[in-house]
């Protein structure tokens, strides 16, 4: 009687004991023997969407890179500067200048480029990849329905596509028959995109998901409605096409195994030959790894997984344990993996783990709106509030000094960017005083009033770290011997104050680039750019940047366009519309069985670059759960 | 008692209609459609994108009734009522909760998926959980004022001091990390039976995160119960403590466990926001918390009618036990 109940229990017990939360692979070697490898990975959020037109988030872009490829990708070591090279396309797309100052850029895809197999195809082959389905990609960008975020952004330079978006607002629906004037198709494999003006900027986003080939049939087929797709002819739910992608990249998603709550499984795609491992660029110190892959057909692994964690601590448990194959370092994990001289921990490292560093490209500030009767009309005041904000010392105690210091716009690698440049007014105490005692306001009295001048902090960071940064930053202006006020305010009523104009100090202000190209950064102080369509927070007017921002805008990268921009960084700096922090910069940790492959951090993951060596992998997880 | 029944499922209705209107005032009077699509496209939408936004969610509609020329969306070929509360209340009513702000995914098919993993862990830690704190109550009763109960007393009041964040913590540490026996985080429905043993460790922190406060609630209603005159006629009659405990005390101190444990029957399927986020179990706790950090406004909407739905449908349940418990008490 007791036996009857307790094997069952141990039974229970025995299937528990197992630590390895990890799906069983799905197969356990390739065909020719050699070992399948499976690369785990972690995802701190769920993706908003998988549909290539629609998705703009980093997680959502993180588990479409393996899945679509794109017109055309970053360089996986070419970062300083920033590369584009080609991807579907069979060579970088030629440009011609139209006598009508229109730009026509004409791109050949490389042929035989198939989409991935999926039910939406006849037989459940996917087919070739034509001129057509960039077509119908780009009109997808132009249908209100589709909601694309970047439409409002592109239609200013690409022909035809606010029109086609003004039509369809007005009929209710795109018309997908009508000719699309900003991409004409030539033959199967060529087509033109037409600009309405010069913009080489365009290049980047044919680096993007946004501009990725898309299938028609697959659109149509995953509509999200009841089908009689069950066993038996029974009807049920078919997924919509943004939870259903089906792509041309190097891995397909395995949308039976994979669950948007919980887990992402993708399965190397075999028919995949658009691209091969880089035959040079790498660093030296990345020649071990890199050297024996150069040239090889991509992707190196067989199968990903990525897990979606809402809790940090698990990861850190997970890759201690070894069944996650590196992670972004969060603070949970800070103090187990970095020591304070910014090195790995000695345990970590005799673990035979790595730690690499990199570096964002984004740069945060606090905007100054120039519109305020006070602080736009006063640029010493403005000055002396830039000396008085110590970057440094924010970035110590919030961000256990792994951020950058940030002196300019550009963030690290993109053209025009100076290593060696410092901010005129960047932390400096005593200059500080000094300025705002020029700017009218000895020790920060106010001499009208004879009491401390009084300046408005708006904040958006209703957290207990947001709050203490707030607090730290109020405490820097404050030495100066003003007041400031710190206002707490919901993320979207921040936003509403931006685009009203309605505030003197805006803390926390970022730009993460979309590319890395001076013009994206430059344009957030361009003069017609103010908010709400545009992003020039500060509402910053300088005739002169503006003539420099038109000149530099359209021009291809040169010396010249360098001599451009670093002018105009020296007017907005010495103008002072913001307040430099920071660039965001993050640690991850490196797995010994998977080293890093690419140093791009335009690339979410590279994971089609990702290598693994199955056998430390097997031994160290055996080490480490002993 | 069918009369009884269809009653009180008319008198939810007035309540279930109030709590609509309050989180809809919350959402679109309080706050506005134009700062929930501010906060769902980022800082980067410009006006067409929440133009779009809010007519692709059938946002661009009159709040309240579609009658005032004043109002910019008012629509002279619509219906008066073709207004947001009125179509919440109508959708809502059809248990029809539209789509995600945050992903477009159907929410009522996101709750419908979300309930069975909770359930999987609520559940089991639900009647385990149940069995544990009745078992050791009764054995405090049995030893009260004795040593045994003192110590189980202060044993319940450090476990219910200690915040449930610490359990999670110190189980994984202990349970996963150190001796190795569970994963520390994971969750697999299709792995079978095999989902197991993701699922041991929730339950067990789950149990034991509620065992503090039960089995000093159950103490207290099983003590009463022992004050009564028939318990003392049962020992006058001779029958054994153990046995006065367990036929007679249990029985009549059922009542009022029926009132507690009946009512938060049907709030299992909501799920435990705050395991389901350390472990990784795709349920309702984990959706709402996702809800609420994505300003996912429809999701948390919907989990809000639910959650009252299931709280009055625990209360109806409670009312029904009662009836059947206790044949004295008339539902009339």
């Amino acid at each position: 009687m007791f036996l009857r109940y307790l094997l069952p229990c141990v039974a229970v017990f025995l299937v528990a004991c197992d630590n390895d939360p990890n799906p069983v692979p799905l197969k356990k070697s390739r065909p020719d023997g050699s070992p399948w490898l499976v690369r785990y990975g972690a995802l701190p959020e769920a993706p908003r969407s998988l549909d290539p037109q629609v998705a703009y988030d980093q997680m959502s872009r993180r588990i479409l890179e393996p899945i679509y490829d794109c017109l055309l990708e970053y360089h996986p070591f070419k970062t300083d500067p920033y590369e584009v090279v080609p991807c579907m396309l069979e060579a970088m797309p030629v440009k011609t200048g139209l006598t009508d100052g229109k730009i026509e850029y004409r791109c050949k895809l490389k042929r035989g480029i198939y989409f991935h197999d999926d039910a939406c195809f006849p037989g459940g082959k996917g087919r070739e990849v034509t001129a057509q389905d960039v077509e119908y990609a780009w009109k997808r960008m132009c249908d209100p329905q589709v909601e694309c975020p970047v439409v409002s952004t592109l239609w200013d330079y690409i022909a035809g596509m606010k029109d086609g978006y003004e039509a369809a607002k007005k009929t209710g629906s795109f018309d997908y028959k009508a000719p699309f004037a900003g991409l004409e198709v030539v033959d199967s494999h060529t087509f033109k995109v037409h600009l309405l003006k010069p913009y080489p900027q365009i290049l980047y986003w044919m680096a993007m998901h946004f501009t990725a080939p898309v299938a028609q049939e697959a659109v149509a087929y995953y509509d999200g409605g009841m089908h009689p797709d069950g066993p038996d002819g029974k009807t049920i739910r078919r997924k919509r096409f943004d939870q259903h992608p089906v792509g041309t990249g190097p891995f397909l998603y395995l949308h039976e195994l994979s669950d948007p709550d919980q887990k992402f499984r993708l399965i190397r795609n075999d028919r995949y030959l658009t691209t091969r491992f880089p035959t040079e660029g790498w660093p030296a110190d990345r020649d071990l790894v890199c050297a024996p892959l150069a040239g090889k057909q991509l992707p190196i692994v067989d199968e990903i997984c990525i897990t979606l964690f809402r809790e940090s601590i698990p990861i850190w448990l997970l890759t201690r344990q070894g069944y996650l194959d590196g992670m972004g370092v969060s603070k949970d994990a800070y103090s187990s993996v970095v020591s304070a001289t910014h090195e790995l921990t000695p345990e970590l490292r005799a673990k035979g783990m790595s730690l690499e560093k990199d570096v964002d490209v984004s740069t945060f500030y606090t905007s100054i709106n120039m519109e305020d009767p006070l602080l736009g009309k006063n640029k010493k005041l403005r000055q002396a509030l830039s000396c008085a904000f110590d970057a440094e010392g924010q970035n110590e105690i919030f961000f256990n000094g792994v951020r950058e210091i940030a002196q300019q716009i550009l963030s690290p690698g993109i053209p025009g960017y100076r290593k060696d440049y410092r901010n005129p007014y960047g932390f400096n105490p005593e200059k500080a005083k000094q300025l705002i005692a020029e700017a009218g306001y000895p020790n920060g009295i106010d001499p009208a009033t004879g009491m401390p001048l009084q300046i408005t902090l708006e904040t958006s960071g209703n957290d207990a770290d947001g709050r203490m940064m707030t607090q730290f930053e109020q405490q820097c202006y404050e030495r100066l011997g003003i007041k400031v006020v710190t206002v707490e305010n919901t993320f979207a009523k921040m936003l509403e104050k931006q685009d009203n104009g309605n505030f003197q100090l805006s803390s926390g202000t970022g730009w993460g680039a979309d590319y890395p190209d001076p013009e994206n950064y430059l344009m957030l102080f361009y003069g017609k750019n103010l908010p709400p369509q545009g992003k020039n927070n500060s509402r910053y007017k300088n005739p002169e940047f503006d003539r420099l921002f038109e000149q530099m805008a359209t021009m291809e990268n040169s010396p010249e366009r360098m001599e451009i921009v670093h002018r105009m960084i020296d007017i907005m700096n010495e103008d002072c519309s913001v307040i430099f922090t920071n660039h965001k910069a993050y640690y991850s940790l490196i797995q010994p069985w998977a080293p890093r492959t690419h140093d791009n951090s335009m690339l979410e993951g590279g994971m089609k670059y990702s290598t693994l060596y199955p056998e430390v992998r097997t031994q160290k997880r055996k080490e480490w759960n002993r | 008692m069918l009369n009884y029944v269809i009653r009180r499922l008319f008198y939810t209705i007035p309540i279930l209609l109030g709590v609509m209107i309050v989180t809809f005032s919350l959402f679109f009077v309080i706050g506005s459609r134009e700062s929930m699509a501010r906060s769902n496209l980022g800082p980067r939408a410009k006006p067409e994108d929440v133009k779009n936004w809010i007519a692709q969610r059938g946002y661009d509609r009159p709040l309240i009734i579609n009658l005032s020329q004043n109002d910019p969306y008012y629509s002279a070929a619509r219906p008066w009522h073709y207004s947001i509360l009125m179509d919440q209340i109508g959708r809502f009513a059809r248990f029809d909760f539209g789509e995600s702000d945050f992903n477009r995914e159907d929410i009522g098919i996101r709750i419908r998926k979300g309930a069975i993993p909770s359930l999987l862990v609520t559940l089991p830690a639900a009647i385990i959980g149940l069995l544990l704190a009745i078992g050791l109550s009764l054995l405090q009763v049995f030893y009260r004022n004795r040593a045994v109960d003192t110590g189980m007393t202060i044993s319940c009041v450090v476990m219910m001091s200690i915040v449930p964040m610490a359990y999670i913590i110190a189980m994984q540490a202990f349970m996963a990390i150190h001796l190795r026996w569970f994963p520390v985080f994971g969750f697999d429905e299709m792995a079978g039976w095999g989902s197991l043993r993701f699922l041991i460790l929730p339950i067990i922190i789950m149990t034991v995160l509620g065992l503090g406060s039960d089995v000093r609630f159950y103490r207290s209603i099983f003590l009463e119960e022992v004050a009564q005159d028939y318990v003392r006629t049962a020992r006058a009659k001779g029958v054994s403590n153990p046995r006065v405990l367990l036929t007679h005390v249990l029985k009549n101190g059922a009542i009022s466990l029926i009132t507690v444990v009946v009512a938060s029957l049907p709030l299992l399927i909501m799920g435990s926001i705050l395991i389901e986020s350390f472990f990784g179990i795709p349920g309702l706790g984990s959706l709402v918390v996702d809800a609420i950090s994505k300003q996912d406004f429809a999701t948390v909407r919907s989990a809000v009618f639910v959650g009252s739905l299931l709280y009055l449908a625990g209360l109806v349940l409670t009312d029904i036990c009662y009836a059947i418990a206790d044949p004295r008490i008339r539902l009339s």
